[in-house]
């Protein structure tokens, strides 16, 4: 586990992690900037907020207007989505004093009003809803049906060298997603997943994931994960309308889909809470 | 025992002490025996942040 992306973006370059999560424009970024790695698949859909202290004086996106907002990297759809909901807006996101902040951050400096606002990924919304400070102001589906912020991404050399590694990575990540949205179990699957993520995975208070999973269920959406290229089509039209794509990139050039297409069809783990093995 | 094979032996059994607390709380032995694999059963390495 890390605490920010650029330490996984070093981590990846040097080859100790041959695979990571990372935020979508920082993967184009990286794969523009000649480093060999591949989006394979997506971690989740929607599940990132701009969040604001309960109490304060922000009450309207126009609010937000000359103050900081914390973001998680400037190679980030968290802040991608405060250009879009500023142009729908009618504003620049120049108006905004845009902060990097390492994720983990962001609640506590939102509470000791060190920023005026956070545009983040769960649970750190939750965080602040939970601890009574934070108000979600808007969330990133208001703006952008379909969004997406966590890929997977895997080295070239492993991807060329150990395909079958790379499928089986896949194939689990699509069967947990179809098991976290399985018809009525959903709810159940969520609360169980809340549980052992936050012990054994994120460390992490599991009634904080609960909060992310379930306040609604729909909040983090885990299907379709297929990388689509109309969606990174926005994503790299709006990195290089804000400055941090230097050239235009092709969809084939940083996404590998044989290996989404090889998990379609799959079917959700089966596991419950107790059982000792998925099958 | 004279001062100083007590001395001696106290340094021994600390360092000996601290040593196996270090090596069974700081040193993640699955990764280091992972790395060991030939790469066909190595295991990959993914990395993550606690955030969606």
């Amino acid at each position: 586990m890390f605490q920010g992306f650029p330490e996984i973006k070093e981590a990846l370059m040097s080859n100790k992690m041959q695979a990571a999560f990372m935020v979508a424009p920082m993967a184009v970024a990286l794969r523009a900037q000649g480093v060999p790695i591949k989006i394979v698949y997506l971690g989740h859909r929607y599940g990132s907020a701009v969040v604001v202290r309960k109490d304060g004086p922000v009450k309207t996106f126009a609010d937000l207007r000359g103050r900081t907002v914390a973001i998680p990297s400037r190679f980030s759809d968290e802040r991608l989505i405060l250009f879009k909901a500023a142009r729908d807006n009618g504003m620049s996101a120049k108006e905004l004093h845009m902060v990097e902040m390492a994720p983990p951050d962001v609640a506590g400096a939102l509470a000791a009003s060190a920023i005026d606002a956070f545009s983040m990924g769960e649970p750190y919304p939750s965080q602040a809803e939970m601890a009574g400070y934070g108000r979600v102001l808007f969330k990133a589906r208001d703006y952008w049906p379909d969004y997406i912020s966590c890929v997977l991404v895997v080295r070239q050399d492993v991807i060329d060298r150990r395909p079958d590694a790379v499928q089986l990575l896949v194939d689990g990540i699509a069967r947990s997603g179809l098991w976290l949205e399985d018809g009525a179990r959903r709810r159940a699957h969520r609360e169980h997943a809340a549980d052992f993520v936050g012990r054994y995975y994120f460390r992490q208070d599991p009634r904080l994931l609960r909060w992310a999973l379930l306040n609604p269920e729909d909040r983090v959406k885990y299907e379709p994960l297929s990388p689509r290229k109309k969606d990174f089509e926005l994503i790299v039209g709006l990195m290089r309308e804000t400055g941090v794509l230097e050239r235009d990139i092709a969809f084939e050039e940083y996404v590998d889909t044989r290996f989404a297409e090889g998990a379609n069809g799959k079917r959700p783990w089966r596991y419950e809470a107790g059982w000792t093995k998925a099958e | 025992m004279t001062d100083a094979k007590r001395i001696s032996t106290l340094i021994v059994i600390w360092t000996t002490i601290i040593t196996a607390a270090h090596l069974t709380l700081n040193v993640n032995w699955k990764v280091l025996l992972n790395d060991r694999l030939p790469e066909d059963k190595r295991k990959l390495n993914v990395a993550y942040i606690p955030v969606t």
